[in-house]
Formats: C-alpha cells, structure tokens, sequence
C-alpha cells in the first residue's frame, strides 16, 4: 500500500513536471502566433529608401570552391549600395582561395580575400581573423552556400536604425523538406525557431544567436572580443555573451528574405551536427556569462533554453516510460490521468507542428503533400530518438574533454573511439569536395 | 534592453485599437481581416460597462435569489446531481450507487466544489432546497459573461444590458436557473467559451482557452456537444488571418483531447466496453440515445409538447422570439457566408455576422428539440437562454439601428429625426408593455411562492417520527435523499433511491422479500408517476397505508408505512457483505 502511494506521487511529480516543461516549450514555440499584431512584428519593416550604414560581410569558406562563386555573386547583386565581401579563406585550400580571388579580381573594390592561417580550423577563428580588417560600420556572417536575398541588406539597414539595435538577427530557413523524413523534420524546427521562438527570446533580452544572417555593430563586436574561438557554439554564445551585457537584439522574419540552406545529407551527419550544437550549448552555460543578465525570469529562461536539449532527451524516455507505469501498474485512475497530462501536451505541439508545415508550405510557395504530413507524425518519435542521441553524445564528448573537432580529428589518425570514425566521415559528407582534408571541417552543417 | 522590431501596431496589450493592418508576406497585399464595425471594448476599463453591468448584476441575483429555495418545487434531477456531489465530497466516489455513466461526472464534481466549503461548516446545509444558493454563484458568473459576450460580440452598451436582463430576468430563465441543474454549469463554460473565442486579442491561447472550457462545458452537460459548431462559426470569425490556423485548430486540439479525456477514464476503469458484470461508457451512451423518445414537440399531447408548454407558460419572448430573431439572422447571413449574395453592408449585416455563432447555436438547439423521435428533458432550454437573448438583443440593436440611420443622409431635418426618435419610442413602449407585465407576473410568483413545504414538512417528519432511522429503509425520490441522510438513514441502502429498488442490482440483491423489506415510502409526485414501471415500488405502494399527508392534489407527498410484519427485524438491513463496494 505505501509503496503503491509513493509510486503514484512520484508518477504524479514526474508528470507534472514534465507537462509543464513541454507546456513552457510549446508556449515558447508558438510565440509569434500569439496574436496577429505579434506576429506582424516578427517581420522586417519597410526600408525608407536609402541605406546609409556600410557592411562588411565575412563569408568564411572551406573546400567549397563549387558554391562560393554562386553565393558571391549573388550578394553581389544585393541593392544596397555601401558593402564589401570578406571571404575568409584558409592557407592549405587553393581550390577555394582561386575562386575567392577570381572573385575578387573581378569586383576589387566589392570582394576582398582574407587568408586565415589558423594550424587548427574553425569557423570563429576564421570569423575573428578577417574582424580587424573590417572596414564597415556593420559586420555580416554568411555561410559559403547562403542564398541571400537582394533585398536583405536594406531591411536590415533600415532596422539597425529605427531600432537602434546592436545586433540584428535574420531568418534562415531549411528548404529542402522533401528530401527525407528528417529534413522535413529539421525544416519545421528551424520554421518554429527563427520565424517564432527566436523572437520571444529577443523580447525577453537573452537570444542564442543564429549562426548566419546575423548581422552586429562593429565596434560592439570588436569591443566584446570576436568569437569565443573554443566554443563549440560560437554563434549562441556571442548572442548570449551580447545580451547579457544588455546589447538589444533585433529579430526579422521574412519568408521572402530568409537566407536559404539546406538539412545536412544524412541522418549520421544531422546527429553530428546536432551534437555539436548541444555539446557548444553546454559550454556556454558553463561559462556563465548569462547570469550576468538583471532579470531573474531572464536567468531562468537562459538556463533552460541552454538546458533544452538534455531535458528533450530526458523527457523523450520519460515519458513513454512514465506513460508504460502508469498503464501497466495498478496505480489509481486519478494519478493515471495525470500520466497523460506530458502526452496531451505533446499531442498538442504535433497538431501545431502539422499546422506549421502547412503554413511553411503556404509562405514558401511549396507543395506540401499528404504524405509529408504522414512522414511529420510517423517520424517524430524516431526524431526525438535522433536528438536523444544527439544530447547523450554531447555530455559524453564535453565529459571526455573532446571539446574540438580538430583536436579529434588531427590526433585521430591513432585513436580507436567513436571521435575518429565521425570525424572523417562528418568532413567528407560536409565538404563539396571529394578531396577535402578530414583534418579542419568548419561546418559540418551543410551539403550541397 | 533587446525587442523584436517595432511595427505600426502596438504590441502592447491593453492599448491596441486597430488590428495589425501591414502587408502580409507573399504578396497578399490589402489582406486584412473581417474589420470589426465598431472600437473593440475594454471591458474592465470601462467605467459605463462596469456599472451597467454590476448594477444589472445586483438585479439579477436578488430576483433569482429571493425565495430561492422555496419556489420551484424541488426537482429529482436535483436531488440526484447534489446526492451525487455529496458522494463526491465524502470521497465515495462518483456517486453513492454505482456510477453508471449516464452522464459525464465532472458537472457534480464541480457542484462538489462550489458546496465544499458552506457543507464543511453547516453540513446539514448540504440539502437541495439551500444548496440552491450554490446556483447563485453559476448564474451571477454567467450573466457577467453574457455582458462581456455580448460587448464582444460588437453589440452596443444598451443592448449587451438587455441580453444580460433578458437572460437573468425571465420568469423562465428565473425558475430555470435557480434549480441544481448540470445544465447551469455547462452554460456558464459554453459562455466563457464562447468569450474567448471571441477574444478582442484573438491570442492563440485565448483560443486554446477557448477549446478547453467547451471541452469542460461538454464534460458537464453532454449535449452542449451540439452548440460546438457555433462555437467554431464565431471562433473563425473573431480569429485574424494571419493566426487564424494556429488559432481555430488549438481550440479544436484543446477541445478533442479534454474531451476524449472522459473515455479514457472509463478505459483505465476497464468500463469503456460493455460486458457482463459492470456498467460500460457504451452502455450509459446506448441508454442515453435510445431513451424513450417524448414524441414531436409541435404534436399536442406529447411530452415533448408538455415541455414545451411549460416553457412556454413562463415566458414566451425569449423562446419564441429569441428563435425568430435567430432564424432571421441565419436568412440573412448564410447566403452571404456562402457566397450567394453581393457584398454590401447593410445596417442589418453587421449584426448578422456578429451573432451568426449564437444564432446558429439557438438554431441548431431547436432544430435538435423539434426530432420526433428524441427525447426532451425539461432542463433542454437552459442551453439556448443565453443565445436567444443574444439574438433577441441584438435583433433590438439591429432594429434600432435600421429606425434611426437607415437613409439618413447628413443633413436631415429636424422634424424627420424627431419622427425617427417617436417611432422607437413606440416600438420600445409597445415591447415594454406586452412583455413587462408578463414578466412582472411571473417573477412574483417566482419571489414569493412556497412550493416547498411539503418537502419540507416530510423531511422533518422523518427527523422526528421515525424511531431509529439508522435501521430503517425508506424509498424516498432523490430530491429528498439528502434530508434523510441527515437525519440519520443510512445513504444508499437505509435512504433508497426509490427506483434504485428495481433498477440496481447492487441494492435489489438487499431487497431478498421486495416491498416486505421495506419500511416506509415516502411517495411524492414524481414516485407515483414512475411507480408503474417498477414492480418493487409499485408493491410497496400498494402495500403501504398513509400515516402522514403534505399538501394536497397532485403534489401531495404521503409518507407511507408498509404492512410488513414487524419494522426493523428479520434482515433489514441487509448485512455489511451486500454493499456495494462503490465505484
């Protein structure tokens, strides 16, 4: 009898726990649809005409001679008038290096080459290398295989400075939702997160920045030092570092003027990739810079934020076996009913996610069929496995100290643990080329 | 320090008039939402709204609470719900007998609820005819949110008074709702549903809310499953484009789940199929459609048409009117909700659209009452009150609108606005003087009546002449159930449900020698009339002699003694191992 009492109280606590974590992320993730006049302020607003702030966009590009030229022509016709190309490139990539400078040759006084000289490669080092040669007043980070909109740099001209922001954050949207049951998966979640979570986050004064399309006042980020060159999430951690020194963050959405990518080619590589994130979240709660921030709902929401991946894999076993005691043992049918409280909520976030795909199909113009929506439920379960994996990995590499890609891959050549195998595989499915170096992926995120 | 880009609207609640009006993305420029006709109400910082509404409050809950609990005569169902909240709160279960699913119990729940505290410190209070109080309480809530309604739903000051008095105020609504029915919660969550969809922020989980509390109000009453559709026509139509997906389907999700929420607890009590042995959620929907249909409601001498009398004996404005109004609404809104007629605006339409949802609410209730073969309880009209008096409300603003603008072009003549001005007059004398004397009549009956004493009288009887109620059995109709149990007849199988003598097997077992294992039975209108079909009740009737009278006529209520050999021997009550366990 009293195990049957302590059993039913702590299916009871667990529930309720859980349901109010999934009911916070659920509330979170349909932050922008909350009224219309929210959401008509996620977008960017008019350009009054002409711009007047000069960008330097920084385009780090790595074995990725395939694309680079398209993506630097296509910022090339971007109609603001006052902006220059950084491509960063590395010193052991003359692939890449020769379309760069092709490029350069062309446009002088629009493209300029940057030679990062970095032993060991990353993406914030090959970003913090081209920061003092930055001649604007505004710094952009593109990827090399970015499609940028034409239109983009005015809007974000125009919001630096009706906002008086310091940083502006653009849309980046996954498109290719029909490759695979997991991109269509991962397209939704970057189609909650830029066009509506990212949003909340601005307004309540701490933001993990995106990695690309983020856009930042020079002299803020020349003041707050680069990138954090060991962060496995350079991009979140400038945004937190940024906003807990109260910097104010912009967010715009425009289904028009997102900057387009695409899932990463397989599942092996989403999980890497994803990993990394995680691993790169980790790091940056340990270093605390959020607590910094004045507000202790803001503290709150930066922890849990920062937490979210470990407590999705948490709850992604949790509750099919809280939901398994529940049935199986004899526990009273009041404490069963609240069993299903974290499955209701769950229900709830798949009918919004099967509504967000029809509207992510609406604002793309793209054909979204009955069989994606199929592929959207049936898949939800295996992809919470995915980033339950993801998450264990994660702790488990930062409690392995493995804190860098390079550090994996440049002493994997004799190590025999899981690091090596991924190592390689992750840069060969990441890089354009056949012949990329296993030893210095930037981004394992992208594949053409 | 950080904010998402400022726009043309205010983001800040609170101060918003206008709805987002920027261009949507993928050039769909212009496309705005259905504009509302008039400025969205802030209710709570209205300072005109408040005082018409707390004054038409004050009103209302005098004239229904006057003379509460002695007129109308206590009903079974009552008796029933309370008893079955009683249980609730002893922790019984869902009901002193087996809780059969014959209706969802979350409405007795909540009656459970609202009379925790008044039982904890008088518990012999927790009676029908002062537990009515409780019922004060639903009904002031349901006309603040009929007010609020009626605002939202664009309706003018005047008029959102009106609907609140039409639904407080009528000697139907006044007798309806003063009784311990199911049918008064479920309004009050229908209400509220009804509200937050039609929400001035269209906020998503105003909506979200929305879903829930029809889920609650259907969980309550089973047959507000009906009005859902009209919930939905107002939910689309207070929701902006833009959101309207997230929005409408949230309130749908919300709904579903609650709803479904009612089978899964009979599935984890192993009920939800039937089989031999226990009651099943399949069986109690089985006996609630085929019930005994009451016959068509227009053809005299029905039940149906009984019931409708009787409505109709109190009041006939809101029913026949309210039903009037909405069918006209509904004429003159369908075609243009389907695309049949050009887009114009006459002053008619904006009322129509307004109240499309309530109209087609009232609608749907009557043409749901009018089937020949259901069944028509007397209680049925408590769900569309507050709908005819939205449509009749709004009907009244639509007429005045039309008398005083229709043609009118700038610079009118004085004679002619006066003209328009005497021409209302008469119209609101003439309403006044054929509805107010109608009306007077029937809530001075309703305030000062005593229908009760006999209920009364026979309670105390069994308080005082019955020697030792703990051991004695008494068939008794659930209105008085409660009473008995206070003076100390055992619930359940001491004071017996009388027709639960032949109807639960739990308690016809106790019952080895029929009538002869009973003592007493306390025969009020509603005994006599069910008595035919229950062979154990008729029995003891009929082998019953009368040791004490209340009343007279009809309604009389006798207190019979049976002819059994000697009272309170040879088995009764039966022994501990008969009970049932409950449920």
């Amino acid at each position: 009898m009293g195990d049957l009492l302590y059993t039913s109280v702590f299916i009871a606590v667990v529930s309720l726990a859980l349901f109010w974590m999934a009911a916070f992320t659920l509330w979170w993730q349909m932050h922008a649809w909350r009224t219309p006049e929210v959401l008509a302020s996620t977008r960017f607003d008019r350009p009054d005409g002409e711009g007047r702030l000069a960008f330097s966009l920084l385009l780090p590009a790595r074995h990725e001679q395939a694309v680079l030229e398209h993506t630097i022509d296509r910022l090339l016709e971007s109609s603001h008038t006052d902006y220059e190309i950084i491509v960063i490139v590395g010193h052991d990539d003359p692939g890449t290096t020769a379309v760069a400078e092709r490029a350069a040759a062309r446009r002088p006084a629009r493209v300029r080459v940057v030679v990062d000289h970095h032993e060991q490669k990353n993406k914030p080092k090959a970003l913090n290398t081209a920061l003092p040669s930055c001649r604007g007043d505004i710094v952009g980070v593109f990827d090399a295989e970015d499609q940028v909109h034409p239109e983009l740099l005015a809007h974000v001209d125009h919001a630096f400075r009706s906002t008086g922001a310091d940083v502006v954050q653009g849309g980046v949207q996954l498109i290719n939702f029909h490759s695979s049951w997991y991109s269509l998966r991962n397209c939704l979640e970057y189609f909650f997160w830029f066009r509506s979570r990212l949003h909340l986050h601005a307004e309540k004064g701490f933001i993990p920045l995106g990695g690309n399309t983020v856009f930042v006042r020079t002299e803020v980020l020349r003041e707050a030092g680069g990138w954090d060159q060991d962060c496995l999430a350079e991009d979140c951690d400038l945004g937190v570092r940024l906003s807990s020194v109260g910097k104010k963050v912009v967010v715009a959405y425009d289904s028009d003027m997102v900057t387009r990518e695409e899932t990463p080619g397989s599942l092996v590589s989403l999980l890497k990739q994803r990993t990394r994130w995680n691993q790169g979240f980790l790091q940056v709660y340990r270093k605390k810079d959020w607590q910094q921030l004045p507000g202790r709902g803001q503290r709150w929401l930066a922890r849990y934020t920062l937490m979210t991946p470990f407590m999705q894999a948490a709850s992604g076993v949790i509750i099919p076996l809280n939901f398994a005691v529940a049935v199986f043992l004899d526990v009273p049918v009041g404490v069963a009913i609240i069993t299903f409280l974290p499955l209701v909520t769950a229900m709830v976030t798949f009918v919004f996610e099967i509504v967000g795909l029809h509207d992510f199909g609406r604002q793309y113009g793209l054909r979204v069929r009955f069989v994606h929506y199929v592929k959207l439920v049936v898949g939800g379960p295996f992809y919470q496995v995915m980033l339950a994996g993801a998450a264990i990995r994660a702790v488990w590499r930062e409690q392995r100290g493995q804190v860098e890609w390079e550090l994996t891959s440049h002493t994997g050549a004799h190590l025999t643990s899981t690091a090596m195998p991924e190592a390689t595989s992750e840069a060969a499915s990441t890089s354009a080329s056949a012949s990329a170096s296993a030893s210095t992926a930037i981004r394992e995120d992208s594949r053409r | 320090m950080t904010a998402t880009l400022p726009t043309a609207t205010d983001p800040q609640p609170g101060t918003r008039t206008a709805p987002a009006r920027r261009t949507p993305p993928g050039g769909r420029p212009g496309a705005g939402p259905p504009a509302p006709a008039r400025p969205l109400v802030r209710f709570r910082s209205s300072r005109p709204d408040l005082l018409l509404c707390g004054a038409l409050l004050l009103v209302t809950v005098l004239v229904q609470g006057w003379n509460i609990t002695d007129f109308p005569t206590l009903s079974d169902d009552e008796g029933t719900y309370l008893a079955q909240a009683w249980a609730v709160q002893q922790g019984d279960g869902l009901a002193h007998y087996t809780y059969w699913y014959d209706h969802p119990p979350l409405g007795w729940i909540q009656l459970a609820g609202l009379t925790y505290l008044p039982s904890l410190f008088l518990p012999d209070s927790m009676t029908v005819a002062s537990m009515r109080c409780a019922m004060l309480a639903v009904s002031a809530a349901s006309s603040v949110l009929m007010y609020v309604l009626a605002r939202r739903l664009w309706l003018p000051r005047w008029a959102a008074g009106l609907a609140m008095a039409l639904f407080g105020l009528s000697p139907l609504s006044v007798v309806l709702q003063r009784e311990i029915f199911l049918d008064n919660l479920a309004v009050m969550w229908m209400l509220l549903a009804f509200c937050l969809a039609a929400s001035p922020n269209r906020h998503l989980w105003h909506h979200f809310g929305s879903g829930l509390a029809a889920a609650t109000a259907v969980l309550t009453k089973e047959t507000m499953l009906v009005v859902l559709p009209a919930l939905l026509v107002t939910m689309w139509r207070h929701s902006h484009r833009d959101t309207r997906k997230f929005a409408v389907t949230g309130a749908i999700t919300a709904c579903v789940l609650i709803g479904l929420s009612y089978p899964l607890y009979a599935l984890l009590n192993g009920e939800l199929l039937p089989g031999s042995g226990h009651v099943s959620l399949i069986d109690g929907i089985t006996y609630q459609m085929g019930r005994e249909g009451s016959g068509f409601i227009l053809t005299p001498g029905s039940g149906s048409n009984g019931v409708l009398r009787s409505w109709l004996y109190y009041d006939t404005v809101l029913p026949l009117g309210g039903l009037a109004g909405a069918v006209l609404l509904l004429a003159t809104f369908l075609p243009r909700a389907l695309g049949f007629a050009r887009a114009g605006g006459t002053p008619m339409s904006v009322t129509a659209r307004a109240l499309a949802g309530p109209a087609l609410a009232a609608a749907i209730l009557a043409v749901v009452a009018m089937r020949p073969t259901g069944y028509l309880p007397a209680m049925y009209v408590i769900q569309a009150l507050p709908f005819l008096a939205l449509v009749l409300a709004g009907g009244a603003a639509a007429v005045t609108h039309a008398v005083l603008r229709r043609g009118r072009g700038p610079g009118e003549r004085r004679p002619r606005v006066w003209a328009r001005w005497a021409l209302l007059a008469v119209l609101a004398a003439s309403a006044a003087v054929y509805v107010l004397p109608r009306w007077y009549e029937g809530n001075r009956t309703a305030l000062t009546v005593d229908a009760n004493a006999p209920y009364r009288q026979a309670a105390a009887w069994l308080g005082s002449e019955v020697a030792d109620p703990a051991n004695t059995r008494v068939l008794l109709d659930d209105a008085l159930w409660l009473d008995a149990v206070h003076h100390g007849f055992e619930p359940g199988l001491g004071a017996i449900w009388f027709y639960k003598a032949d109807l639960d097997p739990a308690v016809t077992r106790t019952l080895p020698r029929g009538w002869q294992d009973i003592d007493y039975v306390v025969s009020s209108p509603t005994v006599r009339r069910d008595a035919v079909n229950l062979p154990n009740v008729r029995a003891a009737l009929e082998h019953s002699a009368v040791v004490a009278v209340f009343g007279s006529g009809e309604d009389r209520i006798e207190i019979r003694r049976t002819d059994r050999p000697a009272p309170g021997d040879a088995g009764a009550p039966a022994a501990p191992a008969d009970r049932p366990s409950g449920s």
